[in-house]
């Protein structure tokens, strides 16, 4: 049965949801990832597509009902951020496939960030987060968003501040975590545990590897066989995942909304000062580093994780900075090298992957592998927002009255 | 302690005499309240600074400015007992006023700043429950704006940056100057002239009240009532405990009052806990509602509380006592008071007035402009 669907007729209150993703997280530790043949690629032999296995689980974070309970109320609470007006949910919102659909995601209140707005989808399964793996874990992740200046802008004292004044709240962690006063550190563990039970694994082309070859049409089926040979997808976009985790430059250009939009390009300065480059590439820069951020190797520059190919029906546009639309779009600019239509790349060719050269593809075999493309997504797995606890004055006015100074 | 030496002195000098004999030594213990001094203002750099107060950009989420608490209407302070704060949160303190800031030394109801108005500032706009703000990408915004380009460069600043913006603002601060003051210009009324001997004597406000700011740059405990709305509204409660939280306070989640400048001293015995800056008495026609946290809403209501001797406090300074003012002794130094507010500062010259855009122009030909 699919239980993505199942979620979605049950979602009609919290707690129903609730039990079928605790469902989910204790199918998940039990299941195996279908073994696979490896495949010989341009990138030299790479583990051929599959199923998802368990889901990795930290030690010191093990999933439980309570703590997945909590972390989705956390998702969606805009309480974690600055002016408490956008949550995790904000940027990765379930009725857009858990990211946003635009080029670059929205921001904080009065900006914009400056890149796309990944799923939440199997994320789980990610070693490496953020476009250029700035965080490794999920727990990691989280605060990062929430504090970052153009995405949650929020301050740990204030977020914890606002936790403690939620009765709510303070019984689940002390519940979950035990704290006597809700953590902070503890809302990224719970929300990451919530996350972890956001993943599907029932697309056609999971049914298709687990035996029912009905689940993909010729059409895919022609479409994988361009995916791990003519067009060498596979060289990157392999394994369960469909991702190597590597970094690559594939050409994607630099965002047009830095050109057309005066907000977009504070937050482009912005994040080239924050994250401390030399004044000369902050004055003569147009494109975004990505991975170079991270090392501040110019070899890097222009590099970003191999993104899954997973659920991204419902996730476009694409790339790191939403340059490509649709998936026809990113077949296309493929297929030309790593060049968009209107004929731009990266302004970082020095570091363009090898990997990535015109393929030649016909019409009808571009057509196929969108089709394929597409198998990588199963139903939309949706969710209604949860009802949030309320503050709640901590002390009585007679409590008050009572201190003796 | 200081008061513990001079009321040694004053018992050398007077003897067993009454108190008010006492405080009339205290007055001339204490430098003269008069004029402030004139400050020399660069016009240029207060002009930008000016423009920059009132700019919302210069917040995080970009719905407030600096005026947004400190409202020239009400002699940049706000008419609320406790300040708005950040959106999605409130405050815990009552909005000073602004007007002669620059000749303090030191800052906030706690004292916690005793550097100079370019750490106030930077203070103010980063902090999560003021205005929230991330000083790179407010440089980036003011980067954004060619007025601000060519405002910076007219002042002799050069490139905009948040260096600069730190100097600008407290540049116009200085302008913030109280003007047509009656106590200043010698123009006070009868029942003012009469008021001002009893704040130098028989009241003993200016033991420290004095100078021409009519403040001591030191913290005490006058005994004001909490204000159970820092509590009883969550919003400005988790304000407040962030606060205590980032000042190292301990047991912050059960306090149940605001230690002031405890905050900063830590006294092991506790003795700075409720302790506050005495604030200037320049402009409180207005600044009501008065005190630390805006309990008190009218000035007799204040000269009410010091002539019953202040509030409930342990720490209570000693030489907060019953004065035995008369009705007319309090109305007399209320006229005082309210003669050492002068004109407001509500026109062109020291309030932007033209919109923000809502929007940042967009840099032409990006790909070929240096960042």
């Amino acid at each position: 049965m699919n239980r993505v669907i199942k979620n979605k007729i049950l979602s009609v209150t919290a707690l129903v949801a609730l039990a079928v993703f605790a469902a989910q997280a204790s199918v998940a530790a039990e299941r195996k990832s279908v073994a696979v043949p490896a495949v010989d690629s341009i990138n030299g032999k790479v583990p051929g597509l599959t199923t998802l296995g368990a889901v990795p689980v930290p030690a010191d974070n093990k999933q439980t009902d309570a703590k997945i309970e909590l972390g989705k109320l956390l998702f969606f609470d805009p309480r974690l951020g600055g002016d408490a007006s956008i949550s995790c949910a904000s940027c990765h919102d379930p009725k857009e496939g858990w990211a946003w659909p635009d080029q670059i995601s929205r921001g904080y209140p009065g900006t914009v960030h400056w890149r796309n707005s990944q799923s939440i989808i199997n994320t789980a399964y990610y070693s490496k987060l953020f476009w250029a793996a700035s965080a490794t874990s999920l727990e990691a992740q989280a605060p990062s968003a929430a504090k970052g200046g153009v995405a949650g802008n929020g301050e740990n004292d204030l977020m914890e501040a606002r936790l403690a004044l939620i009765p709510e709240y303070k019984k689940r962690f002390n519940e979950v975590f035990g704290d006597e006063w809700p953590l902070i550190a503890n809302a990224w563990r719970a929300i990451a545990s919530f996350e972890r039970t956001l993943n599907q694994y029932d697309t056609p082309l999971d049914k298709y590897i687990e035996g029912d070859k009905s689940a993909l049409s010729e059409e895919q089926i022609r479409g994988k066989e361009l995916f791990e040979g003519k067009a060498n997808c596979i060289a990157c976009h392999n394994g369960a995942l469909a991702t190597d985790e590597q970094f690559y430059n594939i050409g994607v250009p630099y965002s047009l909304r830095w050109e057309e939009d005066g907000l977009a390009q504070i937050t482009f300065r912005f994040e080239n000062y924050a994250k401390g480059v030399t004044e000369e590439k902050y004055r003569t820069v147009k494109d975004d580093m990505g991975l170079y951020f991270r090392g501040k190797m110019n070899s890097d520059k222009g590099k970003f994780r191999v993104p899954s190919l997973r659920y991204t029906a419902y996730t476009a546009p694409y790339m790191h900075n939403g340059e490509l639309f649709t998936l026809e779009e990113v077949v296309d600019f493929y297929n030309a090298g790593g060049v968009t239509e209107d004929e731009r790349t990266t302004d970082f060719t020095e570091t363009k992957t090898p990997l990535i050269k015109p393929l030649g593809l016909t019409d009808e075999e571009k057509e196929d592998l969108v089709a394929f493309l597409e198998a990588f997504s199963g139903d939309e797995i949706a969710m209604q927002k949860p009802i949030l606890p309320d503050y709640k004055p901590l002390f009585t006015r007679e409590e008050l009255e009572d201190v003796v100074k | 302690m200081n008061y513990m030496k001079i009321m040694f002195k004053s018992a050398l000098a007077v003897g067993v005499v009454g108190i008010f004999s006492t405080i009339s030594v205290f007055a001339a213990d204490t430098p003269e309240i008069g004029k402030l001094p004139v400050l020399k203002i660069d016009a240029k750099k207060a002009e930008l600074g000016k423009r920059l107060f009132f700019d919302p950009r210069l917040s995080g989420d970009g719905a407030i400015s600096c005026s947004t608490c400190h409202k020239p209407e009400n002699a940049f302070a706000h008419p609320n007992a406790l300040s708005p704060g950040y959106p999605g949160n409130g405050h815990f303190r009552n909005s000073p006023s602004l007007v002669n800031t620059a000749h303090k030394k030191i800052w906030m109801h706690d004292g916690r700043l005793g550097t100079n108005l370019n750490d106030v500032t930077r203070g103010m706009i980063t902090e999560d429950y003021i205005m929230n703000m991330d000083m790179r990408i407010m440089q980036e915004r003011v980067k954004q704006d060619p007025l601000y380009i060519q405002m910076f460069k007219d002042a002799g600043y050069g490139e905009p940056s948040n260096g600069k913006v730190r100097k600008a603002i407290p540049e116009y601060l200085k302008t913030l100057t109280s003007r047509n003051v009656p106590f200043d210009t010698g123009t006070m009324s009868k029942s003012a002239t009469k008021g001002m001997a009893l704040f130098k004597g028989k009241a003993g406000c200016v033991q420290c009240h004095n100078g021409p700011m009519l403040l001591d740059n030191k913290a005490h405990n006058t005994g004001v009532p909490e204000n159970l709305d820092i509590f009883l509204d969550p919003m400005n409660h988790q304000a407040f405990i962030a606060y205590n939280m980032f000042m190292g306070n301990e047991n912050y989640m059960n306090l149940k009052r605001d230690l002031g400048a405890h905050i900063h001293t830590h006294a092991v015995d506790g003795s700075g806990k409720g302790t506050f800056m005495t604030p200037s008495l320049r402009e409180l026609k207005y600044t009501a509602p008065y005190m630390h946290n805006g309990t008190m809403t009218t000035l007799m209501e204040v000269v009410d509380f010091y002539n019953q001797g202040g509030g409930q406090d342990a720490n209570k300074d000693e030489r907060i006592q019953p004065l035995g003012l008369s009705y007319s002794e309090k109305k007399d130094l209320v006229a005082f008071l309210e003669s050492l507010s002068g004109d407001l500062l509500t026109s062109d010259e020291h309030v932007w007035k033209a919109k923000f855009k809502g929007e940042y122009d967009v840099i032409e030909n990006w790909r070929d402009t240096r960042n």
